[in-house]
């Protein structure tokens, strides 16, 4: 479907170094990465904004890399939508069928089918300047797909939404991509990757530092920075010591964890998913497993869309996510004792540092 | 900024910059209304009736409009360059484009005629095709065009930079070619500016006076009967003229900008 081999492009001080994946038709690939880190450039690459430095894009099995946009087959979605001020919603959605050299009433069909899918019908008079952000982004959704473009390009389609709002696009994305378009879909939330992909990547100073399904990304993330990027917020410097019952992992302020075997350096990061750390009952835990058990005490309570983060104080600040759900819910407040249960095989150990 | 919103800076900041402003926006003013004042409804309806005077004003304004409009073709263009490309020497090909507001109006003038006279190569070879260019309309236009040119140039060059690439990138995505994206989304972003440029050209070039006297004394356009009449006759004699002319540029100058903003209220 779409190949990306080895794309570098040097802009000013910028630079995107020998990008490479795969997308296979049908996929929804959400790549994360910081403001900066090189998104909207590679899409502009894939979309033949602009063309690489080096390296090669095959889609569909033809070589694009010096291909012009307009003959790529490829639609792309911008952050700030790009809707023409000038046009009614209609004219926006009608333009690429226009440029196509439709016939009139092949215009008003396609344009008309669209909008009663994308939810906008009643909006194709209006000027674009008098749309919300959500009816924006429906409008330039619609003037993307309403050709059916082979590969879709998001950057940030969720970013100048309302929050109350977004679901009704992440559903819209969802529908899009069951009926079968493939996606590439940039973003720095790494929610949206939850909620959408079946692969997601992880870009960083214009490198892609990760790829894979999101459970490969999200449960082991290759580095610290992939870690914090998918919401991790429990990281321990430690060094690793081997006995006779296996191996352990010390903070620097003393604190001992239990771990799986593994090839472990005598340093390195451990990382523990904040829902992994779970709140227990003093006496329950360890029953089926050897569980590292620690007494630690409420430092802060923080409501999240996700649950309730519980800041814990244990010996190494560590956070906890606890869902409504949860016996222990909205009963927690500072300085309550509580006591926490990790379970050997949630540590990640980060075998590259950086 | 409104005015209330310096009453912080205090009352003695505000009482000075309003004095100044009136003051400047008197000096504005002042000629014209004593140019209205002395200047009685008769004499203005015999100069009206003149058809000396009804020809060359006709002719300023004629000339002016067709110079404007056929330069318009090479000028929107070049804006657009400026506008969009990156390349070596465009600091050097602004201040050519700035060139003609800098330079006295008779300079160029006499540049001009030293280049377009019978004795240059280039007033040669359009004689031999039947053209020529010193006392007549052709080298009048010319003459508007070389001192009123930047005015198109430079409101068309910002009314593209104006235009956010991302809307041209957009349409590219969406199937456009660099021309189409043009002339859908470019021109059309940029209209109330190149519109505005075409204006400014238009009453510059329809103002000219200095260039104009050395290559074209005849045939006589307006403001260089008007210079004549004051030369010959005396400031009496040339004011109702100056001030029909005034009357004349400030209708057509209404006219278009209603004409153009018209269009755009209608959209």
């Amino acid at each position: 479907m779409l190949e990306v081999i080895n794309i570098s492009k040097r802009l000013g001080m910028f630079r995107m170094e020998s990008i490479s994946f795969r997308v296979e038709r049908g996929e929804y690939l959400v790549i994360l990465g910081r403001s900066g880190s090189g998104k909207t450039q590679l899409l502009e690459n894939l979309a033949g904004l602009t063309t690489p430095d080096s390296g090669t894009l095959i889609h569909n099995d033809e070589d694009i890399t010096l291909m012009p946009a307009q003959k790529r087959d490829i639609g792309m979605v911008f952050q700030d939508f790009a809707l023409f001020p000038h046009m009614t919603t209609y004219d926006n959605i009608a333009y690429p069928l226009r440029i196509r050299g439709e016939t009139a009433l092949k215009i008003e069909g396609g344009v008309k089918e669209i909008a009663g899918r994308m939810n906008i019908s009643s909006l194709l008079k209006r000027k674009t300047e008098t749309l919300s952000g959500g009816e924006r982004q429906r409008a330039a959704l619609a003037r993307t797909v309403v050709t059916s473009p082979s590969l879709l390009l998001l950057d940030e389609p969720l970013a100048s939404v309302d929050a109350s709002l977004k679901d009704d696009i992440i559903r819209l994305l969802r529908s899009l991509n069951r009926e079968g378009q493939t996606i590439i879909h940039v973003t720095h939330d790494y929610s949206e990757a939850l909620a959408l992909a079946t692969r997601t990547g992880v870009l960083h100073n214009g490198r892609l530092i990760q790829i894979g399904t999101p459970s490969e990304v999200f449960d082991r993330p290759v580095n610290r920075f992939v870690a914090r990027y998918t919401g991790i917020k429990n990281f321990f410097r430690v060094s690793f010591t081997n006995n006779a019952s296996g191996w352990s992992a010390t903070t620097s302020r003393g604190l001992k964890f239990i771990v799986d075997n593994n090839d472990y350096t005598s340093e390195g990061i451990l990382v523990v998913r904040n829902g992994n750390v779970r709140l227990i009952e003093k006496d329950d835990g360890g029953a089926a497993e050897a569980m590292n058990i620690i007494e630690a005490s409420v430092i802060d309570v923080i409501m999240t869309p996700a649950g309730r983060e519980i800041e814990l104080d244990a010996g190494e600040t560590m956070v906890a996510l606890v869902t409504a759900a949860d016996r222990f819910a909205g009963t927690l407040k500072r300085g309550d004792p509580v006591t926490v249960g990790i379970s050997p095989s949630d540590l990640i150990w980060l075998r590259n540092n950086n | 900024m409104t005015i209330k919103s310096l009453n912080d800076g205090g009352d003695l900041f505000r009482w000075a910059l309003i004095l100044i402003s009136a003051l400047v926006l008197l000096f504005i003013v002042t000629p014209m209304a004593s140019m209205i004042l002395h200047t009685g409804l008769p004499e203005l309806f015999e100069t009206a009736s003149d058809s000396a005077v009804q020809r060359s004003i006709g002719r300023t304004l004629a000339i002016a409009f067709i110079s404007t409009t056929i330069f318009s073709f090479g000028a929107v263009p070049l804006a657009y360059l400026m506008a969009r490309k990156r390349f070596p020497g465009k600091n050097l090909i602004q201040g050519i484009i700035d060139l003609p507001v800098v330079i006295p109006h008779t300079a160029a003038g006499i540049a001009l005629l030293g280049f377009l006279s019978r004795d240059s190569a280039v007033g040669r070879a359009a004689e031999w095709a039947g053209i020529s260019f010193v006392n007549n309309s052709t080298g009048i236009a010319l003459a508007m065009a070389f001192v009123s040119l930047p005015f198109m140039i430079n409101a068309a060059r910002d009314g593209f930079a104006a235009v956010p690439e991302r809307l041209e990138k957009a349409a590219m995505t969406l199937g456009a070619s660099r021309i189409r994206v043009l002339f859908t989304i470019t021109i059309p972003l940029a209209w109330r500016s190149i519109v505005s440029g075409f204006i400014m050209m238009f009453a510059r070039g329809m103002s000219e006076f200095g260039s104009i006297v050395i290559i074209a004394y005849h045939p006589m356009t307006a403001p260089v009967m008007i210079f004549e009449r004051f030369n010959a006759y005396g400031l009496r004699y040339a004011r109702p003229m100056a001030l029909l002319f005034l009357m004349v540029s400030l209708a057509v100058f209404v006219l278009l900008r209603v004409v153009s903003t018209g269009r755009r209220l209608k959209d």
